[in-house]
Order: C-alpha cells, then sequence, then structure tokens
C-alpha cells in the first residue's frame, strides 16, 4: 500500500482515445464493472454508474498530463458536468482524489501490470467473442488457398509468395497505422523492462542454437569441403581447399563460414544444395518462420529453448517428445527436415506440449501457447510445400518427364540444375551419407543459461496470487480423461488471447519498437551495469526531438495565424535524411537526454585550441600561497642566510680558481666549472578550483611542499646538495612528527569542556612538551641556528673576499713593475689591453667569473695567462719580487740579445758556441729563457703545497723537448713562434701569445736570473 | 678479604674521592659511593666508545676520531667548548715542548691544563704567546666547513657563544674560588693536588683495561682520544656529584623538618650549639642522582607517541 503514491506517479496507460482503449483500465474494480457492463446490457444499475464513473475518471487522467501545447493538450475538461453527473461529493474528481481512490486496488494487481496478463476471472466466468482480426482472416484464407497440395513447385511457390506479400502488407498497414497513431497514443515504459529480458532471452538462444550447431558441425571434423555448401563448391573450391588448409589459423566457426560463403555467393542462399531438390526453398522459408516466431517475444519466449528437467521434473515423464523452437532451428541447421510436413508438425508440438503439459485452463502458458499457435497458422501458408528428394531421384523422374515439365523447372532453377549436372558424383553420395548421418548423432548440449519457463519479471509468488489459488509450476500432471475439456478450454482460451491484440495499432507498434525500446530499457536494469556507455545526446534523437518541436510549433503557428516562418536552426544540428528507424517511433521521453536543452556554460571553449575563457567570477580559485612558505621574519632571515652562503661560495670558487693559477703552468678559460647558484624561489602550485571554503587536502602537493621546505632547511645547514632517498626519509619523519605534535594538541582541545583545565596556549605549551620541543629551545634554534648563524655567515664572507683581493693583489696593480713596459712598448692595443673587446667577447672568461665587478677592472682585457703568470711569480718567488722592489734601486739594464756584433765582443772561448747557436736559430737574435713565452720555457721544478717531493720530476714531453730545444737557441721568430703554438696552444690564445712574445721581442732585453739558467741546463 | 677484593674491583676509589672534593662533597665518601660511581663512569666510558665506533663505521672508518667523540656531546655547548679549550691548551703545551726540548721535563702536565684553560678564559689575557699559537679546533658540522676553501682566522673575533658556553665553567671556577678563599694553605695544597685527580693522565694503561678498549673498539684509540676521555669522566663524576649533593641536600631538609617537628619543644638553640657534622654523600644519594639524569626527556620518546609499546631508552650520557 505504501508503495501506492509512487505507483501513481508512473502513468500506466493513458489513451487519448479513450473509448478505443476501454480494456485497458486502471483499476481492478472499473475494470470488472465495464466488463460485467458490456456483458449485461441491461445488468442493474450499480453496473451503469460503475462505468459513468469510468469514463469520467478516464478523462480526469487526462488532465493529469498537461501541456501546454494546445495541439497535444487534452480536451477540455467540464468538472462540474462530472459532479453533476457523479453523487460523490466534488473532491474526489480530482487526480488526487482518484489516486486516493486507486488504493483500493488489490496489491497484487500492481505487480503486474504487464499488457498480457489478463483477468482470470474475466476469463473463466464470461467467454466473450470478438471478432477475428482481420490479420487472422486473411492468413486463413490464403491458408486454405496454398493448402491445397500440389505438385508444382513453381505454382505452391507463387501463391506463397503471394500470400507472404499480402502479410507484409498488411503488416505494413499496421506498422503505418501505428505511426500515424503514434503522436495520439501516449505510451509507458513498464513494458521495456520485459522487452528487454525478452530480447536477452532470444540473443541467448540465438547463441545457443548457435553453439550446438558448431558442436555438431564439430563431431563431424570441420573440413569445410565436406560441408554443406552446396553448389558454391565449385566456384570456390581453390579458396575452400586453401581456407581446409589453413582451418585452425581461421578463427571462424564452421557455421559462420557457410554463412560467410552464402553471402559471397548472393543469387544462392545457404541451404542451397544441388543434390538436394528443393531444400534451398523449403529450408528458406521455414528458417524465416521460425526467425518470426522467435521474433514474438511476447509470447515466444518460453518456447526458446528445451525445457529444463529441473525446471519441471516431470515434464519428460508426461511429454515424450519435447520440442522447441532451438531445436528446430537446430534441426534445420542440420537439414533434418526432409519436407514441410515434418517441420510443421514439430512446430505444432511445441504448442501441443505446452498445452498438455500445463493442463491447468489457468495457467498463464497456455496464453503465450495459444498465440504462438495463432501466429503459426498464419505463417505456414508461406512455407511451400515441399518435400526434398534426392537430385539422382528426381533426375531420374525427369528423363521422364523432360519434356512435359522443362519449362517450369528451367524457370526455378535454372542455375542449380546446371552447376548440379557438372558436379562430380562421389559428392553426390558424400552428402548423402551426410544428411542421413547427422539425426543419429546426438549433439552436445552446450548449457548455456537457460530462461525458465516463467515470463521474465513475474516470480512464482506473484503468479499464485494472480490465480487466487495455487498452481503447482508446471508441474500438474494431465489426466488423461481431461483432455478433452482442455481442448475446448483451449478453444475457449484461444479467443481471448490478450487484451491487447485487438488494439493493432499498438500491437505494431510493440512488436516494431521491440528493439528499440529494448536497448533503451538496458539503462533501467535493476542494478548498474559497468559496462553502460555513457548516456550521449544522439543526433537522430535531438532531430527527432526538434521536429517534433517544429511539427508542435507549427501547429500553433497555424492556429495563431501568426505566419512568420521560424529560421531552421535546427536544420544545422540534424540531418533530416536520417531514416525512419525503430527509435524514430519511440516517444520523446525515451531519450530524455535529447529533450533536454544545452545547458548554459560559463567556459568557453574557443576554436580547437585548449585554450579556455575563464572568467574569474564564476569560478573559485583556491587562495594563493599555500602550498608555499609564509612571508615571516623567520623566511625572511633564512632566505637571507642562504643567499649568503651562495655568495660566499661564488667566492670560494674564485679562489679555488686562482689557487689553481698559482700552481698550474697553463690556464684555460673552460678549465674551471663556473659556480652560478640560482635563487631560491618557491613555485606555487598553479590555479585551481575548489568547490567550497577549507583546507585543500591534497597529500602529493603537500608532501611536495614539505619536502621542498625541508631541502631548504637542509641547504641552511650547509648541504649543497643531497641524495633523495635522505630527503624523502627527513620529510617522512618530519610530517610524521607534525602529526604527532597535531594530534597531542587534538588531545587537549578535545577534551570533554568539564575535564578541561587549560587555556588554548597552555595546551601549545603542553603539546610542545610532550614531543619534545618547548618554547626556550625552539628561541635557541632561532637565536643561534639563524640569527648567529647570519652574522658568522656575513663574518665569513667578509673574510672570504678579503682573502680573495689579498690573492688577487699581484694582477691588480700592474700598472707599474715590469710589466707596464711591456705594454708600453707594443701597440696600441696593448696600451688599452682591449683587444679582446674588439672582437667583442669575453675572451678569458672574466666576465663569467664576475671579476669585473668585484674589482672594478675598467676592462676585462687582462688576458688570463699574464694574470696567471703574475700571480704564479708573486706565489713562487715572492721573496724576490719582495727584495727587487724593496730596495728603491733601479733595475739593471737587460742583458742585450746575443748576435754576430755581439758575439765578436765576447771572450773567444763562448763564440764559437754561441756562433753555432745563431746558426741553429737562423742567424737571428738570441733571446733569454726568461723571456720566453708560455710553453716555450722549460717547465720549472715546483713544490707541491706539502712541501715534499713526491715524485721525480717528470721529464718534458716530445713537444716540450722539441720546443725546448729551440730555447736553447733563443727563439725571436715570430713566424716560427707562431707555428709552434698553432701546435700547442688553444686557439684563442693564440693571436695574444704570438703578439705577446712580439712585444717580448722588443721591449725586453735578456734578463738573466739564476732560475733560468737551472732552467736551461735541465 | 672482601676489601681486597673491592679494591681489586675499583681501581679510582681515591680519583673519585678527590674529583667529588673538587666537586664540592667535603665529607669522607665511603668506598660504596665511590664504587658505584665508578661503575656508572665506567658504564658511560663503554657506552661512548660504542657509540663513537659505530659513528666510525658509518664514516666508513675503523678507528674512532676526536669527532666522534665531540660529537656524541655535541648538543651539550658548553662542554664542547671547554672541551675544545682543553685540546687547543693541549695543543699549545705539545708544540711548546717540542720546540723547547730544554723545557720539556719541566713543561705542565697535561692535567694541569683543566685549570689553565679555565685560568686562560678567566684571565681574559693569557700569556701572549701562548695566544698566538693556539689553534682552534675546528669541527666538521661547524659553519666553517659549509664552504670549500678554508679561510685564515682572524684573531680579533672572540666567537660570542663561546662566551656563552664559558659562563658556566665560570660559574665553577667561582664556585671553587669561594671555596678555596677560607682555606690554609695545606687545605690549598691538598685541594690543588685533588684538582689534578685525572682517570687517564699517567694511567693511560690502566685506563683502557678498566674501559675494556681492546672488547669494545677494534682500533687503538690514540692519547688524544684517552684524553678527552679523561676529560669527560671528570665531568661525569662532578655532575653525579653535585646532582647526588643535591638530593642529599633535599633529604636533609625533610629530615630536619621531620625532626623539627618532632623535636620542637626540647630543641633549643644556645650560643654554643655545635652544628652536626657533615654526612658524607652515600650509595643512595648517586643512585638517585643517577636515576635523575636518566629520566627520559620528552624529546627522546617524541616519536613514539600515539605508537604504544615499551620506550626501550638506551643509556643517555650524563
Amino acid at each position: 500500500m505504501s508503495s501506492l503514491p509512487s505507483q501513481w506517479q508512473r502513468p500506466q496507460i493513458t489513451r487519448e482515445d479513450t473509448s478505443q482503449r476501454s480494456e485497458r483500465t486502471r483499476t481492478a474494480s472499473i475494470d470488472i464493472g465495464i466488463d460485467m457492463g458490456e456483458k449485461e446490457e441491461t445488468s442493474d444499475s450499480i453496473t451503469a454508474i460503475f462505468r459513468q464513473r469510468y469514463t469520467q475518471y478516464e478523462k480526469t487522467i487526462q488532465s493529469l498530463f498537461r501541456t501546454d501545447r494546445p495541439c497535444c493538450a487534452a480536451p477540455e475538461l467540464d468538472l462540474s458536468t462530472l459532479e453533476l453527473n457523479d453523487n460523490y461529493p466534488s473532491g474526489q474528481t480530482n487526480p488526487a482524489a482518484s489516486s486516493v481512490l486507486d488504493n483500493v486496488r488489490p496489491p497484487a494487481r500492481q505487480l503486474d501490470d504487464d499488457d498480457y496478463d489478463f483477468d482470470d476471472d474475466d476469463g473463466d466466468e464470461e467467454p466473450k467473442k470478438s471478432a477475428p482480426s482481420p490479420l487472422l482472416a486473411k492468413a486463413l484464407s490464403s491458408h486454405s488457398q496454398s493448402s491445397e497440395p500440389s505438385r508444382n513447385i513453381a505454382e505452391a511457390k507463387k501463391n506463397a509468395t503471394a500470400t507472404r506479400e499480402k502479410l507484409e502488407a498488411d503488416r505494413k498497414a499496421a506498422e503505418e497505422a501505428a505511426r500515424s497513431a503514434l503522436s495520439t497514443m501516449f505510451f509507458t515504459l513498464e513494458n521495456d523492462r520485459d522487452a528487454m529480458l525478452e530480447q536477452q532471452k532470444l540473443e541467448e538462444s540465438d547463441r545457443q542454437v548457435n553453439a550446438e550447431a558448431n558442436a555438431a558441425q564439430a563431431n563431424a571434423p570441420g573440413k569445410l569441403s565436406s560441408a554443406n555448401l552446396g553448389a558454391s563448391s565449385l566456384t570456390l573450391k581453390h579458396l575452400i581447399a586453401r581456407i581446409d588448409a589453413k582451418r585452425e589459423k581461421v578463427k571462424v566457426s564452421d557455421m559462420e563460414l557457410r554463412n560467410l560463403m552464402s553471402e559471397v555467393r548472393k543469387n544462392r542462399s545457404k541451404w542451397a544444395n544441388e543434390d538436394k531438390v528443393g531444400q534451398e526453398e523449403l529450408y528458406e522459408a521455414a528458417e524465416k518462420v521460425v526467425l518470426e516466431l522467435r521474433a514474438l517475444t511476447e509470447h515466444s519466449t518460453a518456447f526458446l529453448n528445451r525445457v529444463n528437467k529441473r525446471e519441471a521434473p516431470d515434464y519428460f515423464s508426461i511429454i515424450k517428445h519435447p520440442m522447441d523452437l532451438g531445436t528446430v532451428m537446430k534441426k534445420l541447421k542440420t537439414h533434418q527436415y526432409k519436407s514441410k510436413k515434418e517441420f510443421v508438425d514439430d512446430l505444432n508440438l511445441i504448442w501441443a506440449n505446452c498445452l498438455a503439459y500445463n493442463a491447468d485452463p489457468m495457467h498463464y502458458l497456455r496464453k503465450h501457447a495459444k498465440c504462438m499457435q495463432k501466429a503459426t497458422q498464419n505463417l505456414i501458408p508461406l512455407i511451400p510445400d515441399i518435400v526434398i528428394r534426392d537430385r539422382a531421384e528426381v533426375e531420374a523422374e525427369e528423363a521422364g518427364t523432360m519434356e512435359v515439365d522443362a519449362e517450369g523447372e528451367s524457370d526455378d532453377e535454372p542455375l542449380m540444375s546446371s552447376r548440379g549436372r557438372k558436379a562430380p558424383g562421389t559428392k553426390k553420395a558424400r552428402k548423402g551419407a551426410r544428411t542421413e548421418g547427422t539425426p543419429e548423432v546426438k549433439p552436445p548440449t552446450v548449457h548455456l543459461l537457460r530462461a525458465d519457463s516463467l515470463p521474465p519479471g513475474e516470480s512464482s509468488q506473484v503468479n499464485i496470487m494472480q490465480n487466487g489459488f495455487l498452481t503447482p509450476l508446471g508441474g500438474t500432471p494431465v489426466p488423461n480423461g481431461i483432455s478433452g475439456t482442455s481442448m475446448s478450454q483451449m478453444e475457449i482460451d484461444h479467443d481471448k488471447i490478450d487484451d491487447d491484440s485487438n488494439d493493432v495499432e499498438y500491437q505494431a507498434w510493440k512488436t516494431m519498437t521491440k528493439k528499440a525500446r529494448a536497448k533503451v530499457a538496458l539503462l533501467r536494469g535493476n542494478r548498474l551495469n559497468p559496462e553502460e556507455p555513457a548516456l550521449l545526446r544522439s543526433r537522430t534523437d535531438m532531430g527527432r526531438y526538434l521536429r517534433n518541436e517544429e511539427r508542435h510549433l507549427k501547429f500553433l503557428q497555424e492556429n495563431e495565424d501568426e505566419g512568420l516562418p521560424r529560421g531552421n536552426g535546427s536544420d544545422k544540428l540534424v540531418d533530416s535524411a536520417e531514416g525512419d528507424d525503430e527509435g524514430d517511433l519511440l516517444p520523446d521521453y525515451y531519450s530524455p537526454l535529447s529533450c533536454v536543452p544545452e545547458l548554459p556554460w560559463s567556459l568557453v571553449w574557443h576554436g580547437d585550441s585548449d585554450e579556455v575563457d575563464l572568467q574569474g567570477q564564476d569560478i573559485r580559485l583556491a587562495p594563493k600561497g599555500i602550498f608555499t612558505q609564509p612571508k615571516s621574519e623567520l623566511s625572511k632571515r633564512m632566505d637571507a642566510n642562504i643567499r649568503q652562503m651562495q655568495d660566499t661560495r661564488k667566492l670560494c670558487s674564485k679562489i679555488a680558481v686562482i689557487k689553481q693559477m698559482q700552481v698550474q703552468t697553463q690556464m684555460y678559460s673552460n678549465q674551471f666549472q663556473r659556480y652560478d647558484p640560482k635563487e631560491f624561489i618557491e613555485a606555487d602550485v598553479e590555479d585551481f578550483v575548489v568547490t567550497e571554503e577549507g583546507p585543500i587536502m591534497c597529500h602529493d602537493v603537500a608532501r611536495a611542499a614539505l619536502q621542498r621546505s625541508v631541502g631548504k632547511i637542509f641547504f641552511h645547514a650547509g648541504f649543497e646538495e643531497y641524495q633523495p632517498t635522505a630527503i624523502d626519509a627527513v620529510t617522512d619523519i618530519a610530517a610524521d612528527y607534525i602529526q604527532k605534535l597535531s594530534k597531542t594538541l587534538m588531545v587537549y582541545a578535545e577534551a570533554p569542556s568539564h575535564e578541561r583545565q587549560f587555556s588554548p596556549e597552555e595546551m601549545l605549551l603542553h603539546a610542545l612538551y610532550e614531543n619534545g620541543a618547548d618554547v626556550e629551545s625552539l628561541e635557541a634554534y632561532i637565536r643561534d641556528d639563524v640569527e648567529r648563524l647570519g652574522s658568522r655567515l656575513n663574518g665569513i664572507h667578509e673574510r672570504m673576499k678579503f682573502h680573495l683581493t689579498e690573492l688577487l693583489r699581484p694582477a691588480l696593480t700592474d700598472t707599474g713593475g715590469d710589466g707596464s713596459r711591456m705594454f708600453n712598448d707594443g701597440s696600441e692595443m696593448f696600451v688599452g689591453g682591449d683587444f679582446a673587446e674588439d672582437i667583442g667577447d669575453d675572451f678569458f672568461g672574466f666576465k663569467e667569473l664576475g671579476l669585473d665587478k668585484e674589482f672594478g677592472l675598467s676592462s676585462l682585457s687582462v688576458p688570463l695567462h699574464l694574470l696567471q703568470g703574475r700571480m704564479r711569480s708573486t706565489f713562487q718567488n715572492p721573496s724576490a719580487s719582495a727584495a727587487v722592489s724593496a730596495d728603491g734601486y733601479k733595475q739593471p739594464p737587460p742583458f742585450e740579445p746575443v748576435t754576430h756584433e755581439i758575439i765578436t765582443k765576447q771572450i773567444g772561448l763562448v763564440q764559437n758556441f754561441f756562433l753555432a747557436k745563431l746558426h741553429a736559430n737562423n742567424e737571428e737574435a738570441l733571446i733569454e729563457d726568461e723571456h720566453l713565452q708560455g710553453k716555450q720555457k722549460p717547465p720549472k721544478p715546483r713544490l707541491p703545497p706539502t712541501g715534499k717531493i713526491s715524485m721525480p720530476r717528470k721529464r718534458p714531453s716530445n713537444s716540450h723537448g722539441g720546443n725546448s730545444k729551440k730555447k736553447k737557441k733563443p727563439n725571436p721568430a715570430p713566424a716560427s713562434t707562431k707555428t709552434a703554438l698553432v701546435k700547442d696552444a688553444p686557439p684563442a690564445l693564440e693571436r695574444t701569445l704570438s703578439k705577446i712574445s712580439e712585444g717580448g721581442d722588443e721591449g725586453n732585453g735578456g734578463m738573466m736570473s739564476p732560475e733560468s739558467l737551472v732552467g736551461g741546463g735541465g | 678479604m672482601a676489601n681486597n677484593n673491592d679494591k681489586d674491583k675499583f681501581k679510582y676509589r681515591v680519583e673519585i674521592q678527590q674529583m667529588m672534593f673538587v666537586s664540592g662533597e667535603t665529607g669522607e665518601p665511603n668506598a660504596e659511593t665511590t664504587g658505584i660511581i665508578e661503575e656508572i663512569v665506567r658504564g658511560q666510558v663503554i657506552e661512548m666508545l660504542l657509540q663513537c665506533t659505530s659513528q666510525a663505521a658509518r664514516r666508513g672508518s675503523r678507528s674512532i676520531s676526536t669527532d666522534d667523540l665531540i660529537f656524541l656531546i655535541r648538543h651539550d655547548k658548553a662542554k664542547v667548548s671547554r672541551l675544545r679549550t682543553y685540546l687547543s691548551w693541549k695543543d699549545v703545551r705539545k708544540t711548546a715542548k717540542e720546540q723547547d726540548p730544554n723545557g720539556g721535563a719541566g713543561a705542565p702536565d697535561p692535567a694541569d691544563l683543566l685549570e689553565d684553560a679555565a685560568a686562560g678564559i678567566a684571565g681574559s689575557g693569557g700569556p701572549m704567546q701562548m695566544k698566538q699559537r693556539k689553534a682552534k679546533i675546528g669541527l666538521p658540522w661547524e659553519v666553517a666547513s659549509y664552504f670549500s676553501e678554508q679561510v685564515p682566522e682572524r684573531e680579533e673575533d672572540e666567537d660570542e657563544d663561546e662566551v656563552e658556553a664559558n659562563y658556566a665553567t665560570l660559574q665553577r671556577l667561582k664556585n671553587a674560588d669561594e671555596r678555596t678563599r677560607g682555606m690554609t694553605k695545606d687545605e690549598y695544597v691538598h685541594w690543588s693536588e685533588c684538582r689534578q685527580a685525572s682517570f687517564t693522565f699517567r694511567k693511560g694503561k690502566r685506563f683502557r683495561e678498566w674501559a675494556g678498549f681492546g672488547t669494545v673498539t677494534e682500533a687503538k684509540p690514540n692519547d688524544d682520544i684517552v684524553d678527552i676521555l679523561g676529560f669527560l669522566t671528570f665531568e661525569i663524576v662532578q655532575t653525579l656529584t653535585e646532582e647526588a649533593l643535591r638530593v642529599k641536600e633535599a633529604e636533609d631538609q625533610v629530615l630536619m623538618q621531620s625532626r623539627e617537628k618532632s623535636r620542637k619543644r626540647k630543641r633549643e638553640k644556645f650560643l654554643f650549639h655545635a652544628e652536626e657534622g657533615r654526612t658524607a654523600v652515600e650509595a643512595r644519594h648517586v643512585e638517585e642522582a643517577f636515576r635523575r639524569l636518566q629520566t627520559p626527556r620528552p624529546k627522546m620518546k617524541a616519536m613514539r607517541n600515539f605508537s604504544g609499546g615499551v620506550v626501550k631508552s638506551r643509556l643517555m650520557l650524563v
């Protein structure tokens, strides 16, 4: 009872055309009243009242479904007249009252509102005659026409085609009628589930039949050529042979292959067999009939598959020859029928079996069986009355009556006969053996989920309640004596098959839209189907909806005579060329998606790009800076410390470079890795949208943020780099600790109010204490590890800077001393020292090192090696240079280069030696080793910083050896120097070096030092 | 016999007595007390060595270094500071001895360094030539080690937190000063003798055996480590004694109160009422002091919060 309101909300059955649909009443009571009224014309007044009230309520129903469209609106109800006619209080006439009235219905009734259930009381008490449907009449007539036995196949076929055409025409007419009536009908959804279930069952049965047929095929090992492919085997001989050879690679069943073959050969059906005369025609028609019958899912469901012993234990004791549509189909496929009669007998056996087993006249299956029987009667005339015969036999016959019947035969199957004659005789025998052999072979039954004999959606309990008394399901034995009466009852029942059977349009609609409805109804299963495709607006649905709308609109316009032609915007959306498929017949509300107008969307997609036009006011963006370090004094200080550390490290790298200069003979600008730290910038997450206020819980991002903070603290503690695992571990520990801290705080904060003894500040302090921290330690951390660290870092930075300038001093004070002279005497470029800037690049990498900014060097052109040389000399020989500059005396004049003129002034002992040297040096002036440049110099002995001589001094390498030879004979020739340099020095330094060596030649005379002598000797 | 056994078992009775005297204990502690203290100290030393060894193993080294040892007490900044001062002075003396072979014999004993280090800080001046050569002991976790280049020290910068860390030392010196102020010459001699008490000085071999160096660590710790341990053992005894004295004081107070309550009437103060002689610290006081020092701090078990189970705490270094 409690479910009644919801029941009411789902409109059951309503038609515009109430008078026609008088049987389809809403309530049982009214139903009874009407039926009684119809039967007993002159009955008591109660019936009359009932009828009157029924019509009234029928009318009120329309008022429930109100529409703003005048075309579809229900005719206005004059409620006042209703009231007048009715004795009942006015309040009951409104829909609410009728719903109250509706409550009177017996509960069983609510549950089975199926179309094809019928009122048992009616059926039993008052069998009423209804006019036989025109369809049946026609079928019968045609049947009588064609049933007359005829030897002439062609004639029979003609008859059959005529009947078929007629039937088709009838159905077409019904469909047309349904289509035209579609807009006037109100359809309900209640049958859809059944439609779906029936459809499912049908498909399942198909599968089963296929599987069984395949299994039967599998018995005879799958040689395609041995399979019955009819005439096709001739033309496609090679293909078939090929397929047979590779049978295991072809992943289709024999059945499918055969279907494919028959498709390839359009003009021959898959049943064609040149050995069997008439098989094609008979089987084609028979298959159609079976398919038709199966398609009547409303009734055929129970007969699709074999009755299972589990469902009806005693079935096989009563029914000796069980039969079902699936078996018939299987038999068809295995060519077990020899004639029409066999086939028809099998069909009738199904219905007879059912009626025999379910002897109870009220059993619901009987009705289905009757329906099916009727349908079978209608369809049987379609089958030509053919007895299949072996071709050999026919040919033998033909030989006799060749002249007589030649025309008829050739007319019918010219191809087959001609091909048949070409066919090898061996095939014949094999085919024959096969067809006979198959019936014996019991194909293994494939057990799929078999639908039970109950119609879907009805439990046995419901059934019992409906009937009013207990009906053992399918278990009633049929006493032999009662069979006669049951037959008569069958006859009686026959006329009252279904309430709906009279309504041709509705029936037509139901069958036409069955598939579409089943498809739609899949969405309404008892539970969610995870594989269900998404609900999408389809073009066709949209189009239909728009067309309907247009139709309504047109109607409106015609009525109001406002002839403004509406712009057809819908045409763009919809291809109106859409075929009238089944879905077309479904009312709009079957696809609610297409009825709903497009939602206004604040985000506009521009073209195909992924750009979205964000309109900020529509989107709630998460506030910025949730995942970055908040700006605080502490963070500022820490950032400052980190920056300071980076600066100091930069200085360190410079110091390292200079120290390297001191010990190394040759420097390359790319030798040092530049330390160029990047500033720490905490990137915030990108904009994202939140649904509501409150903390944002995002584990991954929060962890990443914490990790970054941990990394920062690491750096602050002096780590330049760290392993990811280390930072992961520390992050986890930190997260754990903070969780515990907050948990402790929660414990304090969530204490019941009467037990709470701490103020919030105290709670915080307690929580901190419990977790091993307190304000003092935190303060101490900030004081010692942040602030004091900062001041210390500052101090270290200052000292580093000082240290660096100390190291660089010799290079910076090069305005005086011997170096300047070298520059002065050279070209103008040397004075300015800007030869590198002409090219405009950072010739020596000074800019890279940042030395210019550091010391305000005007130009960057001090060559690295010069700088280095000076560094080195000061490092190597600080005392000597100090001594020279300290005593303040003028330096002695440099020694002149050794030339021919000078040699003559020398003592005779050395003259020959010098002459030899000069000769070796192309008669040019000899300069001192000291003034040789770069690599030409022999390496000087050096001590490592430790002061220990760990290894014996390396011998100069080969190239050095070559150079040192030259050095012994001083080398003033620029050209030769150049070539030597090209060999050794990097190209960047080449130019400079050669120029310097020139300058050195001109400006500097030979200056001897003990060191150089040592070097020369070595 | 038992006495003999004790003597065998406890090897540092005299030293501990002296240390306790320096730390403020006036009375004569009995053998039981010193025995307990010795056991405690030994346990601490072994624990330190174990931790150092594992630390060194983590570094990938088999032998422990002074850094490992200092790392254990890194949180006690005052102690680290004292230790560093001690070490630097030790270094100074060593180099002085090397440079001046004549004065080698006359060079002060390392044990005096404790005093001298303190004096050096307190006196703020110190001998100039010493200061010049005094090298600072750098620790790997200090700021200077953040950078790849070593920076030459500037003479003038006085570490401010060292000043702060020295506060405790100064306090101790002040206490000692107070105590020695009223001493006679003989008493002061005794006092200064006591101040030289050490577990390690000229007893290196005994100490190694006592602390079980061979079994605890594989490598042979060098003299530096032994010296540091000597320094630390003195600190341990000092801390223990101070704590024990505090315990005893509290106990005395409670006793006094109860006694006063009971004898309020009987006792009258008169002019030459003899003060009851101070009793020495007893074993139970030391035990209580040790217990107090071993009480786990919340910091140690914070990570075990909410996870249940028994918190196993290891021996804490005093």
